[in-house]
């Protein structure tokens, strides 16, 4: 709880920080060192049609290493999956296809792939690497009544990303994006993305996240259930051999 | 109303309000023109099928389903010299980058762009083939390897020798596909120039066809207005006169294409696009108003001459011309609007534009001509008012001879159209595009180099409803692609069973073997979960739809006859019902189909067009001659000229299609103006003279002239020699031949047979006096 009293502290001081600053503090504050979730996404096309995914999704060291388990839709059901981040090479990512009875490892080259086919890509579920971007800070909004510190992101060349820049519009209380703009190569928009949270714990946890692909006129909503931080997870939890298995609750 | 009173009405504009008529209808041309503003220039063949024609209604459901999936296929590179080379594969990039980019275009799919799925130390790996703009040697050779181990993803993306790359361009839906060719055709000039380049692809035509229209129709009304004026000038002998006739002309030519497009501009019906079938209709609506104004213009001076009165000439002429120019004008837009049986359904939207044309021009030539002539001081000793011309001395010398053979002139007539008809049975249908081009034209020469090096440029996709994760569903897509594939035309076939083919394989630790469709449900299920986790979920958007219950299966062939495909489509058609029909719909599209479609739509356009323009046009001329002998006698030089017509496009190995099926309307609808003229004067004749002896002499002394200046002026559709489009060139020709075998059938097989009737008492009186 003292962290967040410091960071609301700091953030009504924040007139003179530049968008470097503003964005240390957002990578810096407190995260839950694991968390569980049941991940309900419903993915809707141009045409309106819906399709739904359930998952059961357990995670630790800010995401860093991850493990999913699929529920629904049934054709899917037993198929797992596992990501585990590294800063030095690229990531690893593995599935176990249960009607094949195998463990297939899947190359994660392309950081805009999308992630599920979803619009979500793995680089939107990844952590950005705060020295690989430049930070402007722009005017000050409100946002549904928040206010917000707004960043335009720039990636440098060595961030390998999809996107020429964002513009993120940071709560200044919970230091947590509640919206961004994200921009193609070609600086054209590609998606917009709204985020909203729970406190847990002291925590700002996500509980939704809105993706509109405007280009492709689909859109992404991914409500977090039974969310569950610091419970404890094993860092055994995330091998090969815990995929085939779902987990009891 | 009666008779008299339309025409005193008529006579009464042009004599006492020549200015005031002047000025109105030069108005309402203006009004009619302006809508040239919406004109639309387009020649989409799929447009041309019926939307209740399954190849027409499974393409819009596929276009509304998968987006656009008609391909515009793009070939560059250096004969003989490798495409594997840095200069070159960063050219393809750069191309595939600056074109995708386009608003117009919704994908490129190029070696640039393409993913390539391997099993690496146990990954299944789905990443870029080509890695940058920049290769070095060592990823050229990478990317080499790969195609080399996969021959079907190699022949889609370069040419049979290697040096060419095959680059397939989908539009977006909405894009214009002569923006698109414009887009194409400028990057290439600018950025390919040290490479050749090929197109083709039924959009590409589209496009490109789409200028060549309009270029076309532009140098075809240039020669047909230049040779009608040299032709006028020379039977008239008079350049106010002339003038006066190139005017109803023009008036009704910008009226006629204004018309279309605000029919086009309220209706949005593809039915009212200016498509190469025509190209022809501004020389056949040209040559119409001005044997509307030659006819008036010709009895004037023939009457001034007598009379030495303007205003009682014109009196005279009107009421002599009067009803004959009314009903050749009703009759020629009827046989038009018989189009409207044709189930080619552009086809009406030529029938109704045209139409709208002539009875403008009927117009014009009742109420601007005369007033015209009204407005001009005309000198009593020029040339054209004083003294016949050449032209009508030698009719006058052919008419004293055809009256004194009848028997041997109507023998002679039905001998020719005997021989006509016996090249009916060798008729062909053809309407390939390809067909429509001179072999040294650019876009043959580039349909056979993508036929010879690449895959292709004709399209046959099969819509397949099922469920697509069954794989008893994706086996019979297999089954159906390798069937396709036997036929030494196609090239490949595409489909999301070639995906699930190449993941199990991948999976399998890359075993050949396992190249397949797995047997059970789970494991398609499994590998389309692990592709959706590795790549990117649109690379399925065109093969599945979103919930896997409509798959496509993309067939490219390289060029085919019209025949041919008709009977190709006809034998896939009967192994779909025998082996793969069942848990699985199958409906088909695209240009193999309607190719096929076409052959049967346009031999049913001819004569259903053919038959309609014949009865329609024989009670209306039966109606208003108050006998219908004098109907039928109408339409027989007609039906003789279409025997010889069809006949002799038979015997001189000229292909039927949807531009010359029209051909049938047209000599109909100009064709019978002869006959009525001849009737007309006829019937005057008859109320006068008694002497039957000098009947058929006064009636060939009056008409025979107009006739044959009429049909000399419709020499201008000679003009359509000129087209670059061979069907145009086609009817040009044939035309010019229709027009002298009904005008000369007219002086002759109709005098003949008056001649023959007159002889024998009782039938002349039942059929023509009714008495």
């Amino acid at each position: 709880m003292k962290k967040i009293i410091l960071v609301g502290f700091l953030s009504s001081f924040g007139f003179g920080q530049s968008g470097f600053e503003i964005a240390k503090m957002v990578d810096e504050k407190p995260s839950p060192k694991d968390m569980s979730n049941t991940t309900r996404m419903v993915l809707t096309n141009a045409k309106g049609k819906s399709r739904t995914n359930v998952m059961v999704s357990k995670y630790i060291d800010g995401n860093k290493k991850q493990i999913i388990w699929f529920l629904e839709p049934k054709d899917d059901k037993g198929v797992a999956f596992l990501k585990i981040e590294h800063d030095d090479k690229d990531d690893e990512m593995r599935m176990w296809l249960p009607a094949f009875k195998k463990i297939r490892r899947i190359s994660s080259k392309k950081k805009g792939d999308s992630f599920m086919g979803s619009d979500l890509s793995y680089e939107d579920l990844s952590n950005r690497d705060l020295d690989k971007s430049v930070y402007t800070r722009l005017d000050d909004e409100t946002i549904n009544g928040v206010d917000c510190f707004v960043l335009e992101i720039t990636p440098k060349k060595e961030a390998k990303s999809s996107y020429s820049k964002h513009t993120s519009w940071i709560d200044k209380n919970s230091l947590m994006a509640v919206k961004e703009e994200s921009y193609d190569k070609s600086g054209a928009l590609k998606k917009k993305k709204e985020f909203s949270y729970r406190e847990m714990k002291g925590y700002f946890v996500m509980k939704r996240v809105f993706v509109e692909d405007v280009q492709k006129n689909r859109t992404t909503e991914v409500a977090f259930e039974d969310v569950k931080v610091d419970t404890g997870i094993k860092e055994n939890l995330f091998q090969e051999k815990n995929l085939k298995r779902l987990p009891r609750n | 109303m009666s008779e008299k009173r339309i025409k005193d009405w008529f006579l009464s504009q042009s004599l006492d309000h020549p200015k005031r008529t002047t000025i109105i209808t030069l108005l309402i041309s203006i009004l009619m023109g302006s809508g040239l503003q919406f004109f639309k220039i387009e020649d989409d063949m799929m447009k041309m099928i019926p939307e209740n024609i399954e190849t027409r209604r499974v393409w819009e459901e596929v276009k509304d389903e998968f987006g656009n999936t008609e391909m515009i296929f793009v070939a560059f590179g250096e004969r003989g010299t490798s495409a594997y080379n840095r200069e070159a594969m960063a050219e393809l990039w750069d191309f595939t980058e600056v074109v995708e980019a386009s608003p117009l275009i919704e994908e490129v799919i190029s070696l640039s762009n393409m993913n390539r799925m391997e099993s690496v130390d146990d990954f299944l790996e789905v990443d870029d083939l080509v890695p940058s703009r920049d290769l070095d040697s060592g990823e050229i050779v990478s990317i080499k390897n790969y195609l080399d181990g996969n021959p079907d993803i190699r022949k889609r993306v370069l040419g049979k020798h290697g040096d060419f790359f095959n680059i397939v361009v989908k539009p977006k839906e909405e894009s214009n596909d002569q923006a698109v060719v414009k887009l194409l055709h400028d990057y290439a000039d600018t950025h390919l120039k040290e490479y050749e380049v090929h197109f083709g692809g039924p959009p590409y035509l589209t496009g490109l066809v789409g200028d060549l229209i309009r270029v076309d129709m532009v140098v075809l009304i240039r020669i047909g207005l230049l040779g009608m004026v040299l032709i006028l000038l020379w039977s008239l002998r008079s350049f106010v006169g002339v003038g006066m006739v190139v005017a109803v002309i023009v008036l009704s030519l910008g009226s006629m294409m204004g018309a279309m497009g605000w029919i086009y501009n309220f209706t949005k019906s593809d039915n009212f696009v200016f498509t190469i079938m025509n190209t022809s209709m501004p020389i056949i609506l040209l040559t119409i108003a001005n044997s509307d104004g030659v006819h008036f213009l010709t009895k004037f001076f023939k009457k001034i001459r007598q009379t030495k009165d303007k205003r009682k000439a014109i009196e005279m002429s009107m009421h002599s011309l009067m009803l004959p120019i009314f009903l050749t004008s009703i009759t020629t837009s009827a046989a038009f609007l018989s189009l409207l049986f044709a189930p080619i359904e552009v086809m009406a939207g030529y029938g109704y534009t045209i139409a709208i044309g002539i009875m403008w021009a009927w117009i014009l030539s009742t109420t601007l001509l005369p007033s015209l002539i009204m407005l001009t001081n005309w000198k009593m000793d020029s040339k054209a008012i004083s003294q016949p011309g050449l032209l009508e001395r030698v009719v006058d010398k052919i008419g004293k001879k055809i009256l004194k053979a009848p028997r041997l002139i109507l023998t002679t007539g039905l001998i020719v159209v005997l021989i006509g008809a016996y090249g009916l049975s060798s008729l062909n249908v053809e309407v390939n595009i390809k067909s429509f081009f001179s072999q040294d034209h650019a876009i043959p020469k580039s349909l056979t180099f993508l036929d010879e090096e690449m895959v292709g440029s004709m399209d046959y996709t099969f819509r397949i409803e099922g469920d697509l994760k069954d794989p008893k569903t994706l086996k019979k897509m297999v089954r159906l692609q390798e069937y396709m594939e036997e036929h030494p035309k196609i090239s490949i076939s595409i489909s999301i069973a070639d995906i699930i083919k190449k993941m199990h394989r991948t999976i399998m630790d890359d075993d050949p073997a396992f190249e397949t469709i797995p047997d059970e449900r789970d494991k398609v299920n499994n590998l389309f979960t692990m592709y959706a986790m590795s790549g990117d979920p649109d690379d399925f958007s065109t093969l599945v739809n979103y919930d896997y219950t409509v798959g496509l299966v993309t067939v490219i062939s390289k060029n085919m006859s019209t025949q041919a495909a008709k009977i190709y489509v006809g034998e896939v058609k009967k192994f779909i019902e025998q082996e793969i029909n069942g848990e699985m719909e199958i409906t088909t599209t695209g240009m193999l189909p309607v190719l096929g479609n076409m052959v049967d739509m346009v031999i049913s356009s001819s004569f259903r067009s053919i038959f309609a323009s014949i009865i329609v046009v024989s009670l209306i001329a039966g109606f208003f001659f108050r006998r219908i002998g004098w109907g039928l006698l109408a339409v027989i030089p007609l039906s003789s000229a279409v025997i010889l017509n069809f006949g002799f496009m038979g015997l001189f190995n000229i292909d039927l299609n949807h531009v010359t099926a029209v051909l049938s309307s047209v000599i109909i609808g100009v064709g019978v103006d002869f006959a009525i003229h001849y009737i007309s004067q006829y019937r005057r004749s008859v109320k006068t003279v008694k002497d039957s002896d000098i009947l058929s002499r006064e009636v060939i002394d009056e008409v025979g002239y107009p006739i044959v200046l009429d049909a000399l002026s419709n020499m201008a559709f000679g003009s359509l020699l000129f087209s670059q489009f061979l069907p145009v060139q086609h009817m040009g020709g044939l035309m010019v031949f229709a027009m002298i075998s009904t005008s000369v059938g007219t002086l002759t097989i109709l005098a003949s047979i008056m001649e023959l009737l007159r002889r024998n008492k009782k039938i002349y009186n039942r059929l023509i006096r009714g008495n």
